[in-house]
């Protein structure tokens, strides 16, 4: 089990049952990226992983793998921006939610209108801030943050699926 | 501005006594970012001869550190016009505080802050609006880049995002016919802060790319000989989905003694943004704007200042970001006076940058 700060674990605990129900069980690990599959994605991604880990959560009804879940970091401005993201099995995005957000300005990629346009997006998706994803007026840096480390947990997963089944 | 005190005071003690602690995603982090804008104008006041200029108008850098996950440090420093002489020029000190930040919605700011007015004032990079320079009505109405030393509180609420700031005064003497309260800020400089002036904004985020808002100022501005009552109400709205980028800001200030009564203006701007449908760039832009904005609207002094400070505008003009931190524009825009519809023309060019 990982042992997270009781405010980020409460969170995390409440978007998991808003969006499995209440009753889902799961197990989570600290994961380290392979240093190989990191320089990859960042590459990729044109953004550079928070950590050498995510928290990975797999959500599991009775026996069976329902979804992966992330948890990470981006920077903001200056300060980390929190999120959480769900993929199916195949690697599309569930859901995506942030968790923490610590800065004054740019708050609002925390609604879930802005949040749910993700849904579906995949690692062959676009993700071109106010082409494929609309843009946040005031809160731009935040925006381009949080799409490109959304973009970057669908190709992370395309990497280690096989790892981590 | 004994109540001032009392208020820092109890801010500082509330924050002392919350518990400030990290989560182990934070770093303590400096970070550096800004922006920067390259202008050419060419203006022409009836048929006098073209005024043409070249102008590094803002180069402008933000420094900020975060101490720990609750504590930081944000700045602004702006060098205006490439170098300082005799007057001209300028370099200002736009932004420097501590901030605490408490909970979403909950946070507390200390030193040179930003007034809390309008869509430009606290957003003013150049890729955040449409024409090379900034909106009229954001210079002779609002007047950006408007700063001051206080103390301020900030959150937000589902969906709501709201300020609350007092802040230096305005210097009454200082208010002209031709640009309002522009001239009276204090900038900061040496402060007068014997009449703090209390300003507040909430804007609603709810509804996917609309961004809708008021706020207040109110000053009992104290001069050399008057204390003037100033009491300024805007209102703005912004929409940016599925390419259509509409904007619309009203204003309006008034006075209880001197030489004005009321400033006022407004302008609207629609744009549509054609990189979605063209595959060109991260925006392509063209848009028009029209204005009407009189610092003068009415006046206490008598005469016909009313008619002579006042302009109607129209605009038209293209913005184009190759990518999301480099932008390049140009507009064309006629500004007619009230009192004998003298016509003034404009073409610009810009390119700016974010970082």
């Amino acid at each position: 089990m990982l042992i997270l700060p009781q405010e980020i674990k409460e969170r995390v605990e409440e978007v998991i049952s808003n969006e499995f129900g209440s009753g889902i069980k799961y197990e989570s690990e600290k994961y380290g990226i392979p240093s190989d599959v990191k320089t990859r994605v960042e590459k990729s991604a044109k953004q550079k992983f928070y950590s050498d880990n995510v928290y990975l959560y797999k959500i599991k009804s009775g026996k069976t793998l329902k979804a992966y879940g992330f948890l990470d970091n981006v920077y903001g401005k200056s300060l980390p921006i929190t999120f959480m993201v769900f993929l199916d099995t195949k690697g599309s995005v569930l859901s995506a939610h942030i968790i923490k957000y610590r800065e004054q300005y740019g708050g609002q990629v925390g609604s879930q209108g802005w949040l749910d346009q993700f849904k579906g997006r995949n690692n062959q998706s676009g993700y071109e801030v106010s082409k494929d994803i609309d843009s946040i007026s005031g809160a731009t840096i935040s925006v381009n943050s949080v799409t490109t480390g959304i973009k970057k947990i669908t190709l992370l997963y395309q990497e280690i699926k096989d790892k981590i089944k | 501005m004994k109540n001032i005190l009392y208020m820092i005071a109890a801010l500082m003690l509330t924050a002392a006594t919350l518990n400030a602690q990290s989560d182990e995603f934070f770093e303590p982090k400096t970070t550096i970012s800004g922006y920067g804008e390259l202008h050419y104008n060419s203006v022409g006041v009836g048929d006098a001869e073209r005024n043409e200029t070249l102008d590094f108008h803002r180069f402008v850098l933000f420094v900020g550190h975060a101490f720990n996950e609750k504590w930081s440090l944000k700045s602004e420093i702006e060098l205006e016009h490439n170098y300082i002489r005799g007057g001209q020029g300028e370099l200002q000190l736009e932004q420097a505080y501590v901030n605490y930040h408490h909970a979403d919605y909950l946070g507390l700011q200390f030193g040179v802050l930003l007034a809390a007015s309008g869509l430009i004032n606290e957003f003013h990079e150049p890729t955040n609006f449409f024409g090379v320079e900034r909106p009229e009505y954001a210079a002779m109405i609002i007047p950006t880049t408007w700063f001051g030393n206080g103390i301020g509180l900030y959150g937000q609420y589902k969906g709501f995002d709201y300020r609350l700031l007092a802040i230096e005064g305005l210097d009454p003497d200082k208010i002209s016919y031709s640009s309002g309260i522009r001239g009276a800020r204090q900038k900061g400089y040496m402060a007068d802060a014997s009449r703090m002036l209390y300003n507040g904004r909430v804007d609603y985020t709810g509804i996917s790319g609309l961004k809708i808002g008021a706020s207040f100022a109110y000053n009992l501005a104290e001069g050399d000989t008057n204390n003037v009552a100033i009491f300024m109400f805007e209102g703005h709205a912004k929409y940016e989905k599925n390419g259509i980028i509409a904007v619309a800001e009203f204003g309006n200030i008034s006075y209880d003694k001197g030489i004005l009564k009321n400033s006022r203006g407004y302008y609207v701007d629609l744009g549509y943004d054609l990189s979605k449908v063209v595959n060109f760039g991260a925006q392509l832009a063209p848009f028009v704007r029209y204005s009407q904005v009189n610092p003068a609207h009415e006046t206490l002094a008598g005469g016909n200042a009313d008619k002579q400070y006042g302009f109607n505008q129209i605009m038209f003009g293209l913005n184009y970001k190759p990518n999301g931190n480099v932008i390049f524009k140009i507009d064309y825009n006629q500004k007619e006076r009230l009192s004998d519809n003298l016509k003034t023309t404009s073409l610009n060019l810009g390119v700016g940058y974010i970082f």
